[in-house]
């Protein structure tokens, strides 16, 4: 090899510490880069590959009770490429010897090996087809509890007996609602099981697939309100509820976007951090170069020859860090994903990388230090021999010339050190902008996770503002108000209690089409137990008549749904006209449009009430827990049918855990950018001290101890972290707000912006730690070597 | 010390320098001046300076510090630009050479020794050597180690070969150095203080090097701030405050 070669990879292992710090720098980024990229990638395709393999329902109707028939007519109907029936059951249960009642859905199917519509599949040794008195579950309810094989659920049946059911393994359904989003499990039993526990063996809803593969959301809207007239109002059937989802378009679709979103946009700023980082190690190299640059023209190099050998240095460094970045950036990426997909409730069959992905990797880890090193091996192999010869083999920092050097210099009163520390960070003005943009950018980051952290925080407080009381009871069946109420009246804890009236509705668009069914809730326009937040418009008023509010959940699936818009819906099959009087606030619980519940009844003909919502006298979350129970015990003594029961603090938990997994991303990231900036910072600080250590032979020469070197550097550091802290602050204000928006945008629920003034104080006390830390190791080695050696230092 | 063993061909090499007819000189400098902007007020360093050397020369260039002796030399060796003036080495106008071609202009002409060394500290003292040769592509390959080799041995330095300069002593890192200024065979050798940071024994062995290879012809052109050994040089120029301003030619050439 030649000598110049030889010379490349000697630097580079001479100088272990430094190639290591710059291998490092470049590795971070490509790891940033590759694992918000990758993870972007995977998830959205993998999510896709799972979702669309699982041949999710077009339709889904919630029926009084049908046979095998009527699924053979659906089947039969043109336009249809496939039918599934099956019957849901929402019971309560305790889970092994808990006293707490839980919601359980399940689910029976009469043949479990042909499942053709939103399939289910067994995971691991499941037993499947579940047996009689087991119940096989899906797979999310790991994530609210530590179920196992052999549980054993005790299910209260409408008549007050208890069925015990086992469970008999896990399996997947990437349609049905992760337990921690609705707050209940999901469970599959056989039509005996089914029968043991009180409910009759047919079939209460059926799902289709249309054969158009393309086709509209309105086209799939007017195709499920056909059929619903051919196969079960032709029958005298009433169906309950209708889903017609957007074809292709997940329930979590909405948080998914909104992750994915935040995953490009961190990407676009790692990419950005990472390129500052590469550009201020490279700088700093080559300013340790120029020195030896003079002596290789001396004897005789070419400025192409020299550019060469840089070159290749760099691609050196490159290469080792796409060698470390890139399985590193894999192995992030996985983890990440495997994390999205449990809370996301989706199967990963693949983590195989898009070649674009790794392209981008490659690029950040050899173009861009490439790029980066451009101009400083261009400026330092172009410098004049002489000039080259003189530098102090470092770069020059020019000081004493600009105002803010003057300025400076003109403070008096400092310790000698504070002051050279001062002094110092100014000198090498160039380095400083570039460390500065990378802390900046760190900085900013950081603390707008944190502000859009607070955001959610303050829009989940919002939110809860609409939960005026304790606890919610639902009923499976319409129930007299009256009766209820008296039921729980003198129960234990209980102050006031409300009744309402939950209905399945769609909007009959202009042109005969349906959307999917609302909520459609009617209750006192003048109660108490809601506060609502009044987007536009109004609330319901005393005397409304026809009058609706809906919420934003609504207003986003169904735009026509705007203030002083009349709408014709359809409520169990009855068409009336209601007047839209306003929008509030949702609270991702899906759509809802809100009525009097004098009004809904009589429409209905005065079917009775379907939830019971109790204000207790302790609002404690264990006080509301106790007295859910109570009432809960009382109902069902009383011979009522609860299917679900729920606490204002479970439902407010339930807000924040899916508004919380966007936050665990951003958090995720927000590690992953810092990382990026602190070791930018190290690696600066070190490159720094290191040129420096000429001058801290100087000043061991005259007198200076090792505590005064330290606080020189250390001061620098310091210095360097806070005017990144105080700059990054006031950046981090237009990002947090845009990356609200952008949220807000994703998951169609106006976010209340909060800047996180803690988040700045954190940040401030983090930085001038790691600032503070990172200059103190460079400092103690530069301390360590003899004022000789250190005179004499290249 | 004694310095035998001149078996490798250090004669007159260098492509332009080499057909520089005997009687006409090598270096011809004319009204050479250099004027650093040192911020307000600006330093001339040279001001108007004439010089001719021949070659096969021992030259000496004294002066007090900031007199304008390294930048006379620097003018000389390409390593810094004049601000006007000519500086004409065989039938090349140095002064009129772009950065690139003075690079590789040096690398065949112009053997620098510098005060410090400036050994490349990553490289040992045989990579050190062939660095030039590497640079300006002189020599077959395989003729390259043989010949660094040979330098080296002439220096007294093959044994040293291996290690890295830090293990050296400063009288053997700054040999090494000659025998890198050596490399690529060139006419000129210009030493810029060589025995500045040597001992006076180091520094004699340096300087009975440098007489070695003035024998064989090489013109030597040398800064040094020791009259001792200025009295020794075939030619000593004065200089001070940017001009020459006394020149003593020594008759009898010490022989070491």
């Amino acid at each position: 090899m030649r000598p110049r070669w030889r010379k490349v990879f000697r630097d580079l292992f001479s100088h272990r510490f430094r190639t290591m710090l710059v291998v490092l720098s470049i590795a971070i980024g490509i790891f940033a880069v590759g694992v918000v990229l990758g993870t972007r990638e995977v998830l959205v395709r993998e999510f896709d590959v799972d979702y669309r393999s699982s041949f999710a329902a077009n339709v889904t109707y919630f029926s009084e009770d049908f046979d095998e028939d009527l699924v053979r007519r659906a089947e039969a109907s043109p336009g249809v490429a496939a039918a599934q029936a099956r019957r849901s059951a929402t019971v309560r249960y305790r889970w092994n010897g808990s006293a707490e009642d839980r919601t359980l859905s399940l689910e029976a199917f009469r043949d479990y090996d042909d499942i053709r519509v939103d399939k289910v599949v067994p995971v691991g040794n499941a037993q499947w087809p579940p047996g009689r008195g087991e119940v096989v579950l899906e797979a999310a309810a790991k994530q609210v509890g530590d179920y196992a094989v052999g549980d054993v659920l005790r299910v209260e049946r409408a008549d007050g007996e208890t069925v015990e059911l086992r469970v008999a393994g896990f399996a997947h359904d990437i349609n049905a609602v992760p337990a921690q989003f609705v707050g209940y499990e999901t469970g599959y039993v056989s039509f005996d099981t089914l029968g043991d526990l009180g409910e009759e063996p047919v079939y209460n809803r059926l799902s289709l697939v249309f054969a158009d593969e393309d086709i509209s959301w309105g086209d799939a809207s007017r195709k499920a309100s056909a059929l619903r007239e051919d196969l079960f109002e032709s029958e005298g059937l009433l169906v309950r509820y209708t889903n017609v989802p957007e074809p292709g378009s997940h329930f979590l679709g909405d948080i998914f976007k909104a992750v994915s979103l935040l995953l490009l946009a961190l990407g676009v700023l790692a990419l950005g951090l990472s390129a500052f980082l590469v550009v201020n190690t490279i700088s700093a190299i080559m300013a340790q170069q120029v020195r030896q640059v003079g002596i290789m023209k001396a004897v005789g190099a070419s400025a192409l020859q020299l550019d060469w050998l840089y070159v290749f240095t760099v691609a050196v460094y490159g290469a080792a860090a796409v060698a470390v970045g890139l399985p590193a950036a894999a192995a992030g990426a996985r983890w990440f994903t495997d994390y999205a997909a449990e809370i996301l409730n989706f199967r990963v069959s693949s983590y195989w990388l898009p070649w674009w992905v790794v392209i981008v990797e490659i690029t950040v880890g050899l173009l861009v230090p490439l790029l980066a090193a451009a101009g400083p091996i261009r400026r330092g192999v172009r410098m004049s021999v002489v000039r080259a010869l003189n530098a102090s083999g470092m770069s020059e920092g020019k000081f004493g010339n600009r105002l803010a050097d003057r300025v400076l210099g003109a403070i008096r009163g400092l310790p000698r050190p504070v002051a050279l520390s001062l002094r110092n960070t100014f000198r090498r003005k160039g380095r400083l902008a570039l460390t500065l943009s990378t802390l900046t950018l760190a900085s900013a980051v950081v603390i707008s996770v944190w502000s859009v952290q607070t955001s959610i925080e303050r829009t989940v407080d919002d939110l809860e503002s609409w939960w005026q009381y304790n606890v919610q009871i639902s009923f499976a069946l319409p129930l007299d108000a009256g009766a209820v109420e008296a039921e729980v009246a003198d129960v234990a804890g209980v102050a006031e209690t409300e009744t309402w009236l939950g209905v399945g509705a769609t909007v009959i668009r202009s042109d005969g089409s349906e959307n999917e069914s609302f909520s459609m809730v009617g209750m006192d326009p003048a109660s108490e137990f809601v506060g609502p937040i009044v987007v536009e418009g109004r609330w319901l008023e005393p005397g409304d008549t026809d009058a609706v509010v809906v919420n934003t959940d609504a207003q986003n699936e169904e735009p026509s749904l705007r203030v002083g818009s009349v709408v014709t819906f359809d409520v169990q099959g009855v068409r009336d006209t209601w007047k839209v009087v306003g929008v509030v606030k949702g609270q991702l619980g899906g759509p809802a449009v809100f009525c009097d519940a004098g009004q809904l009844g009589s429409l209905l003909g005065n079917p009775g009430i379907t939830r019971l919502v109790v204000r207790g006298t302790d609002p404690d979350p264990d006080a509301e827990q106790a007295l859910l129970e109570a009432v809960e015990d009382r109902l069902v003594e009383g011979g009522y049918q609860v299917t679900n029961a729920r606490t204002r603090s479970g439902l407010s938990d339930q807000l924040r855990e899916q508004l919380g997994i966007l936050v665990a991303f951003l958090v995720i990231m927000a590690v992953l950018l810092s990382a990026v900036g602190v070791i930018g910072l190290t690696g600066t600080m070190t490159i720094n001290v290191l040129e420096s250590t000429r001058e801290i032979g100087v000043m061991r020469a005259t007198g200076a101890q090792h505590r005064s070197i330290y606080q020189i550097f250390v001061t620098e550091g310091i210095v360097v972290g806070a005017i990144a802290w105080a700059a990054g602050s006031v950046l981090s204000y237009p990002l947090s707000l845009g990356l609200v928006r952008i949220l807000a945008e994703a998951i169609g629920l106006p976010l209340s912006y909060g800047f996180s003034w803690v988040g700045v104080a954190a940040w401030l006390g983090m930085m001038l730690a790691i600032s503070g830390m990172a200059s103190i190791a460079p400092a103690f080695r530069a301390s360590q070597v003899s004022v000789r050696d250190a005179i004499a230092y290249e | 010390m004694g310095i035998t063993i001149w078996d490798v061909n250090i004669g007159c090499g260098g492509d332009a320098v080499a057909a520089v007819p005997s009687d006409m000189p090598v270096v011809r400098i004319r009204d050479l001046v250099k004027v650093y902007d040192t911020g307000e007020v600006p330093f001339t360093a040279l001001k108007g300076v004439d010089l001719d050397v021949y070659s096969g020369e021992f030259i000496g260039i004294i002066g007090k510090s900031g007199s304008g002796k390294t930048t006379l030399i620097n003018m000389i060796t390409g390593i810094d630009h004049p601000t006007s003036g000519e500086v004409v080495i065989g039938d090349t106008p140095v002064h009129a050479l772009g950065e690139n071609a003075l690079a590789k202009w040096r690398g065949l002409n112009v053997g620098v020794v510098f005060q410090f060394f400036q050994l490349l500290p990553t490289l040992t003292i045989l990579e050190n050597v062939l660095l030039p040769m590497d640079f300006c592509s002189t020599y077959p390959m395989r003729e390259r180690v043989p010949r660094a080799m040979a330098l080296l041995e002439a220096v007294e330095l093959a044994d040293q070969a291996n290690k890295l300069p830090a293990a050296l002593s400063g009288g053997q890192q700054q040999r090494a150095a000659i025998a890198r200024a050596l490399a690529n065979d060139p006419p000129i050798l210009a030493a810029d203080e060589p025995t500045g940071n040597l001992d006076s024994k180091t520094a004699e062995a340096v300087f009975g090097l440098f007489e070695r290879l003035v024998e064989q012809h090489k013109t030597i052109i040398m800064v040094t701030h020791d009259n001792d050994l200025a009295s020794r040089v075939r030619r000593a120029l004065h200089v001070a405050d940017g001009e020459i301003i006394e020149e003593r030619v020594h008759r009898e050439r010490h022989t070491g």
